[in-house]
């Protein structure tokens, strides 16, 4: 479980998180949304650490990840796996090396049982075949994928995705989300995503919340955000076509 | 306050990349391909100018030799000394703050916006150490031997000058390689070469690392590391000439 308390973060004395408070609970997708610009990246990046708040504290069951030495830091950083926006994989390393990396710094095992896990991320991902790959020569929703099996190499207790849909045509989109919550439900990881895609909402947000100018205006599930009536967030939701002709939004 | 900044900014930065490295072995590996890249990919521009400066250098000192006094033999020795002296360690050192400097600022700086520091960074892995100690061993290990490949041919292309030119008689030329040489100057030539190489490869990683932006600055991050390690190396060429040879 994640525990965010009064989160905040300003840069240039210009806020971006206010007063930012959640919980995060393991073996559930949990959803950031919000419009371009109001936080949730930064939100995410202040959570594993790349950004370090102005105040508020982050805990990783239990454990306070703001008060923490680095040491300490070092070691909740390899319980959490990323997907980046743009995937971030080494293009210096083939798919299969992308995958084997955190193996190669993190395990004493042997090269054997390196390539098995390898194989098995791969597989889990459907891109056995790509393995000999480099990330320039596949397309942008597999890249995403590889960016998935490299995270959950080590088997993270947490999982974090910055726009996973981002960039792609939404069947690759239902592939990336569906993906996402089949991991999250079999490892009982706690996966936080960030995404200002509706149909991910609608299809795996267990648990949402929603951010509007740095701070936290809703909170609730896939079967609540319809009903809500917040301003705000309606307005949000209103901006998808979809919604608005499918009569779902009350 | 912004130089006090930055030079406080810098030497942080070398203290993260000088941490001790988490898995040696990796480290290794990644040395070797440095070596091959930085050291084995500069190989060609070495070789090439090196060469045509030594051609040049000779034959422009014969063509200034007027007076029947000045002993012909001093060309050779004037070839030698200004390869040793200048040209290999600091002029080709220049050189590659232009090749090896801006592919290093550009290659790192694209991993910065591109997020796979930050991912290095997530897993718990120190990105600073893991993605530039490599280069800096790589091309301080390098650097030496790039320079006393530069004097020797950069010598051959003097040698082929005289040959085909006969400005002056050959065993001149080869009696002034050997004569009044000063070994020291060697060990002077190869601690600027270890020394401009850090700087080389310590700022344009520096500038490649702290990127902020996009593909425009990346560009930019190439032309200050290029630009700050060349006023750099000019710097300590002048430092180290009067600290070793006054």
């Amino acid at each position: 479980m994640i525990e965010v308390r009064n989160i905040n973060k300003s840069f240039n004395n210009v806020p971006a998180l206010k007063d930012i408070s959640c919980v995060f609970h393991p073996g559930e997708v949990n959803l950031v949304i919000g419009r371009s610009g109001s936080g949730k990246t930064v939100l995410l990046k202040t959570i594993v650490g790349l950004h370090h708040p102005d105040s508020g504290d982050i805990l990783f069951n239990g454990r306070n990840f703001v008060t923490m030495t680095n040491y300490e830091r070092q070691h909740i950083r390899r319980e959490i796996g990323m997907l980046f926006q743009g995937g971030a994989l080494f293009d210096w390393a083939t798919v299969e090396e992308n995958v084997r990396f955190p193996l190669d710094f993190f395990t004493n095992w042997t090269k054997l049982e390196k390539n098995q896990r390898v194989e098995f991320c791969l597989e889990r991902v459907n891109l056995s075949h790509a393995a000999k790959l480099k990330p320039s020569e596949i397309s942008g929703g597999m890249q995403k994928r590889v960016a998935i099996a490299r995270a959950i190499a080590l088997n993270p207790k947490y999982l974090f995705c910055d726009e996973p849909n981002s960039g792609l045509d939404p069947q690759t989109a239902t592939v990336i989300d569906d993906l996402i919550l089949e991991i999250t439900k079999e490892y009982n990881i706690t996966t936080v995503v960030n995404t200002h895609d509706l149909n991910s909402v609608l299809a795996v947000g267990e648990r949402i919340v929603f951010i509007y100018q740095g701070e936290k205006w809703w909170e609730g599930n896939r079967e609540s955000i319809l009903q809500a009536h917040n301003a705000e967030l309606r307005e949000y939701l209103y901006a998808s076509e979809v919604l608005k002709k499918s009569g779902l939004l009350k | 306050m912004n130089f006090f900044y930055l030079a406080g900014q810098y030497f942080v930065f070398l203290r993260r990349v000088f941490a001790k490295p988490e898995k040696q072995k990796l480290y290794l590996r990644n040395i070797l391909t440095e070596l091959w890249n930085l050291g084995v990919g500069s190989l060609g521009i070495v070789v090439i100018i090196s060469a045509f400066i030594g051609a040049v250098i000779t034959l422009q000192t014969a063509y200034n030799v007027t007076s029947p006094l000045f002993p012909l033999f001093l060309i050779g020795l004037g070839t030698r000394d200004s390869m040793i002296l200048e040209f290999s360690s600091t002029i080709v050192s220049l050189i590659l703050a232009g090749k090896v400097g801006s592919s290093i600022a550009g290659e790192i700086g694209t991993m910065r916006v591109t997020e796979q520091i930050d991912a290095l960074e997530i897993m718990g892995v120190n990105s600073a150490s893991f993605l530039i100690m490599p280069k800096i061993v790589a091309m301080v290990l390098i650097a030496p031997v790039l320079n006393i490949l530069s004097v020797f041919i950069g010598i051959f292309g003097g040698f082929l000058t005289i040959e085909a030119t006969a400005v002056i008689p050959t065993e001149d030329f080869l009696y002034g390689l050997t004569v009044e040489f000063i070994p020291f100057y060697v060990t002077y030539s190869l601690i600027k070469s270890v020394v401009f190489s850090f700087i080389i490869t310590s700022v344009s990683s520096f500038q490649g690392y702290y990127v902020k932006g996009g593909s425009l600055e990346v560009g930019r991050a190439g032309t200050r590391a290029v630009v700050y390690s060349s006023i750099l190396i000019l710097i300590f060429n002048l430092i180290l000439t009067q600290l070793l040879l006054a």
